[in-house]
């Protein structure tokens, strides 16, 4: 709560800065946190995105032209997605199609549903909505030109099980004509790296304002120094695995030994 | 309680996994196996990723082998020499085991390999342990003595060159079989993420015919460290060994073990053995079962590179 309120109290602050740049800035966003730590007790968490639009002269739930858009995005990642098919009885991964430098974690906030903010190619353009994702593929694919999309749709749907993939519509939240708030859920399993946080303010279908954070989601203490170890002296952390295994099971033998 | 794996990059509950490691751990104390095969499975089906499971399963290998490598010491059941040899072949086919790891994973068929490998060696294995259980036990309850190894006895390993003999066991015979064996058994228990003991053992004793009091001792001594070398080939090459869930395991693992131990002395031979083959098949029936019924979801996604690859 405390951190809410001096977040809130560090936004105002901008937020009054704007107002002596009049137009140059419409829309002020912040975050509750810059950094998610990523210990051994981290089961998830989630971050709030607080924000003033100026001019926009907004009701809440009397829209005046006035859309917002916000968007967490993971750093890309190459992704294979495979379908398997029956070969000789028994069922084996058959196509596969890759989709390369899509985030690893995406999630979408609205304030109504995002095919009313504005045109398809608007949306496509700026990559908001899981509709609208820019999911590139690779040259190299076996898949046939008319399971293309089946492909598209099963990647996002497996993405979306497992909680990477997110579109919350109409979940922008106005604490005040021009003050908003939403709350983005981080799974346990986001992958650690530097994600971008984007909020886009329409209006009439048009983008008015737009912002960008950036959110860093990184491991700490114990869990860093392991994945360090693993990743950079892997040899060292091969012996190290080695000698502690042995040492258990030895210690177990002394522990239990029964003569 | 929830903890966060740092290599598999997921929250697991802790207890889960002590549990599972006891519980293997208790079969493995009682049947005298390492049981890599029950484990590795038993982690795909709760979620952690097939090459974190592989790949730290052969960490926790080394765990139970060595706490049993030392009571086989102490009763000089070990024959050094063969086991030597035995390693050398291991290292090598552990070796050979991370490259095609490697291979597999990236075109997307380590899954089928590994199922297809489980249905193969623990359908054959489980099925020659039925077998030779229920004949042993039916032959207990008719009087009658199994027949004896007579001591001139050959097959066609003995006629091979390169002949080297193993005081220990009483043996005079060819590298050959023994370092081929060797590299098999670390071949696979690299890929597949076993000990390959419940494989060791009945190859050493029908194939090379090693006395019976050596041959667990000699197999542990050369799984403990084929699987050490896996455990460090795995490090370097998949980086998907997680040590926090490797120690969660090993925990679990010798614990039950001893419990396991102290079951199986209560237990006749044969029971056991008929006991043992029932489970392998049945692992190996399950596998065979997710092979030939119609997957819930034909599509599966794999990272290939970026965050968390």
């Amino acid at each position: 709560m405390i951190r809410l309120l001096a977040f809130l109290g560090v936004f105002l602050f901008a937020a009054s800065s704007a107002g002596n740049a009049q137009n140059a800035r419409d829309l002020v966003t912040a975050l509750s946190a810059n950094v998610v730590s990523i210990q051994s007790n981290f089961t998830g968490t989630e971050i709030v995105v607080f924000g003033q639009a100026s001019h926009i002269a907004r009701q809440p739930n009397a829209p005046d032209g006035f859309e917002l858009a916000i968007v967490v995005e993971g750093p890309p990642q190459d992704i294979t997605t495979r379908r398997k098919g029956r070969f000789l009885g028994v069922w084996v991964n058959r196509e596969a199609e890759r989709f390369q430098g899509v985030p690893s974690f995406y999630a979408v906030a609205s304030t109504s549903n995002i095919g009313d903010i504005a045109d398809r190619n608007v949306l496509d353009d700026l990559g908001i909505g899981l509709n609208h994702l820019n999911l590139a593929v690779s040259g190299v694919s076996n898949v046939a030109l008319s399971d293309r999309d089946d492909f598209r749709r099963a990647f996002v749907r497996l993405r979306e099980e497992a909680g990477l993939y997110a579109e919350q519509q109409t979940s922008i939240e106005f604490l005040t004509e021009t003050m908003f708030r939403t709350n983005i859920p981080l799974p346990a399993n986001i992958p650690v790296g530097d994600y971008k946080v984007k909020s886009f303010l329409f209006n009439q279908g048009k983008l008015v304002s737009q912002t960008e954070e950036t959110l860093a989601v990184a491991k700490i203490g114990f869990e860093q120094i392991t994945f360090e170890l693993a990743q950079n002296y892997s040899l060292l952390y091969g012996f190290l695995a080695v000698a502690l295994a042995i040492f258990t099971g030895w210690m177990a033998s002394i522990i239990f030994r029964k003569d | 309680m929830q903890l966060y794996l740092p290599i598999a990059e997921i929250p697991v509950n802790i207890f889960v996994i002590f549990a599972m490691g006891g519980a293997v751990g208790f079969l493995s104390g009682l049947f005298g196996i390492g049981g890599g095969f029950l484990l590795t499975p038993l982690l795909i089906f709760s979620g952690i990723p097939p090459a974190v499971s592989v790949a730290t399963v052969t960490t926790q290998v080394v765990a139970s082998s060595a706490s049993a490598v030392v009571s086989y010491w102490r009763r000089k059941a070990i024959d050094f020499k063969l086991a030597t040899i035995l390693l050398a072949g291991g290292v090598f086919g552990s070796l050979v085991g991370v490259i095609l790891f490697d291979i597999l994973q990236s075109v997307g068929q380590l899954d089928l390999v590994i199922s297809l490998s489980y249905v193969t060696f623990l359908g054959a294995i489980g099925g020659l342990m039925l077998f030779e259980s229920v004949r042993a036990i039916r032959r207990r309850k008719a009087g009658t003595a199994p027949s004896a190894r007579r001591p001139g006895q050959h097959n066609w390993i003995h006629g091979l060159p390169l002949k080297v003999r193993f005081r220990r066991s009483k043996l005079y015979v060819s590298v050959i079989p023994v370092v081929g064996l060797g590299t098999i058994i670390g071949f696979l228990g690299t890929v597949l993420g076993i000990g390959g003991g419940f494989m060791m053992v009945p190859a050493l004793i029908y194939l090379l015919r090693v006395p019976t009091s050596i041959v667990i001792g000699t197999s542990l001594f050369q799984i403990l460290f084929t699987m050490a070398a896996a455990t460090i080939f795995h490090s370097i090459g998949t980086k998907t060994v997680d040590i926090v869930l490797a120690m969660t395991l090993m925990i679990g693992g010798v614990i039950g073990a001893q419990f396991g131990a102290r079951m199986g002395q209560k237990l006749r031979g044969d029971q056991l053995r008929l006991l043992l083959a029932l489970l392998v098949l049945g692992v190996g029936m399950r596998f065979a079962v997710d092979l030939l019924l119609i997957p819930d979801d034909f599509y599966s996604i794999a990272i290939r590179k970026g965050a968390g690859s």
